[in-house]
């Protein structure tokens, strides 16, 4: 034997054993475990599929196209979010100068306006005179007119109605911003909208690009929420640790998903960063309780190892084999 | 010196044959208390065969094609079967005070395992392309910046996966071999003698009667 269970095991009793046995049939039962609830239940929950910039052009136009003018207009809070995609380092999650991701800094720059709206009506203008036509007229209107149809626009979508797909404004002098986005609406609905996403983000990598941050960041903020709140996925109703449907998917996070539910907490902008290390202290706790005094005489003062080791101790009560009182070594 | 040798003499004093293969055990080993440990080394076979299905075929099998689906099933609940065995195994490993004579390391490698499967189980999260998958990637990304680890590109699907199939799962497989070799290395804990009263029980008392206690 090695050396160190050498010196353990000297004068201890031992009885044959077939590790490799053993971990075969734990195996098998495992396994056949494993194949029960997976034929029975399948995947739980409800597994639906992502949501598509198609589905939510198609069934709630309206919700598009209030998000798609915010990125249009500047105004969306994404454009203002702080790293890794924009400057705006007061909106990172900080504690007094603690700011892990001001340091980590802007690394995926993004520019919501250029990369969500701008590029993909470049690319319907291509293809549609009307939206080429146009994205020239507001192109060339001053800064100031620009802001105001935006405006007009976005104030005139909350009186926006919806007949047979088409979405029918109050009238109002919106210049050419209708004709753009529901240029934007067309082809979303084409379900082209996360191709044109995607592969903008680095044209010289079309076929093989895997970066998905600008299709998945599209529909975040309201869209998302709406949807995540039917579904009872939100922050404060345990967020990660849930799947889609009533079941709790990722259980064992719940003593980090617990911090979430303490208001101070889940409603502070710095939630994230202060329950990290609320968790990280408990973590750090659990690893090092051997060594903290009154944690690690749990075990002796809630004697589970008595009955863990029964058998044993009712052959020799003082835990020793030899029954007699042991010397330090 | 020759490499070789020293190596070799590493492995027989401290992984001889007859600690990787045991064919006997300690008597005090007899119990629902080391059956866990194993459990968990069980279930998270099942996590890895059949991930390594679902690496093979890809998404779009795992969503719309029956097996696909089954296999997509097998690895969800393996893994819930893995995170029931691990915690049962890590709460009667503080129940014995396992990490009693130098099994400190034991532990705290444990430990390791358990935090490096947890960043794994997000990315796998991440990686089933589905509504929840969605939601978690904006959700996450919250918690992902606000600690300085957007530098992990997590909305990058080349990037997730390689993180959760090669990365995470390498390193969980590294510790979990240093972890059984470690606890072959050492034998399993003694049990606790005289209710851990008086002197202190280092986990590796010793028979009286055998000669060499100094
Ligand atoms: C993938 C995760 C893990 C696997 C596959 C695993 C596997 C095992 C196995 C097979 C054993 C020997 C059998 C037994 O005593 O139950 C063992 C022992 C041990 N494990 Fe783990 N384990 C894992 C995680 C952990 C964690 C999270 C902890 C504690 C925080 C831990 C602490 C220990 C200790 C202290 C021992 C030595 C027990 C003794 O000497 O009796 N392990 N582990």
């Amino acid at each position: 034997m090695s050396v160190l269970s050498d010196k353990n095991l000297r004068g201890y009793p031992m009885k044959p054993y077939d590790m490799v046995r053993e971990g075969l049939i734990v195996f098998g039962v495992m396994l056949t475990i494993i194949l029960v609830l997976a034929a029975v239940w399948g995947f739980p929950g409800k597994n639906y599929g992502p949501l598509t910039i198609k589905e939510v052009a198609t069934k709630a136009p309206v919700a598009f196209l209030k998000r798609t003018v915010s990125y249009f207009s500047g105004t969306s809070r994404l454009q203002t979010y702080g790293p890794p995609y924009t400057h705006n380092d007061n909106h990172a999650q900080h504690i007094g100068p603690f700011c892990p991701n001001c340091w980590v800094g802007v690394i995926y720059p993004l520019n919501a306006k250029v990369d969500f709206v701008m590029q993909p009506l470049q690319q319907i203008a291509a293809l549609d005179p009307n939206v080429a036509t146009a994205l020239n007229t507001y192109q060339n209107a001053s800064a100031k007119q620009q802001t105001e149809w935006n405006n007009a626009y976005t104030s005139a979508l909350n009186k926006a109605q919806v007949t047979h797909g088409r979405v029918v404004l109050p009238a109002g002098d919106y210049g050419p911003v209708p004709v753009l986005m529901n240029g934007m609406l067309t082809f979303a609905r084409t379900g082209l909208l996360e191709a044109a996403l995607t592969f903008n983000t680095n044209p010289n990598m079309a076929p093989y690009e895997t970066n998905y941050t600008r299709p998945l960041l599209y529909l975040g903020g309201p869209i998302m929420n709406t949807v995540a709140g039917h579904f009872d996925e939100k922050g404060g109703e345990w967020g990660m640790s849930h799947i889609a449907g009533p079941y709790p998917g990722a259980w064992w996070l719940w003593p980090y998903t617990f911090l979430y539910q303490i208001p101070a907490i889940g409603n502070s902008p710095n939630g994230d960063l202060i329950a990290f290390l609320i968790f990280l202290v408990m973590l750090l706790i659990a690893v090092l309780a051997p060594m903290i005094p009154g944690l690690n005489r749990i075990p002796y003062v809630i004697p589970v190892y008595k009955i863990i080791w029964r058998d044993w101790y009712a052959k020799y009560p003082s835990g020793i084999p030899s029954n007699a009182s042991r010397k330090r070594v | 010196m020759n490499i070789d040798k020293v190596l070799q003499k590493g492995l027989k004093s401290f992984l001889p044959l007859k600690d990787d293969l045991p064919t006997e055990m300690p008597a005090y080993v007899n119990s629902f208390g080391y059956f866990f440990g194993t459990m968990t080394l069980a279930s998270l076979a099942v996590v890895f065969m059949s991930g390594t299905v679902l690496a093979f075929f890809g998404p779009d099998w795992w969503h719309f094609s029956s097996v696909g689906q089954f296999f997509n099933a097998m690895h969800f609940w393996s893994v819930e079967v893995f995170y029931l065995a691990v915690i049962m195994h890590l709460t009667f490993k503080f129940f014995k005070a396992a990490w009693r004579g130098n099994r400190f390391r034991t532990w705290v490698n444990g430990w390791i395992i358990f935090i490096i499967t947890i960043f794994s189980g997000i990315s796998g999260t991440l990686l089933q392309a589905n509504w929840d998958a969605q939601w978690n990637s904006q959700q996450g990304k919250a918690a992902f910046n606000a600690l300085g680890l957007s530098w992990m590109n997590w909305m990058n699907y080349t990037t997730v996966l390689t993180l959760h199939v090669v990365f995470f799962a390498g390193l969980i497989l590294f510790f979990v071999v240093t972890h059984l070799a470690f606890v072959r290395s050492e034998s399993p804990v003694h049990p606790i003698v005289n209710g851990g009263k008086g002197e202190i029980d280092d986990g590796n008392a010793r028979a009286l009667g055998e000669g060499d206690e100094k």
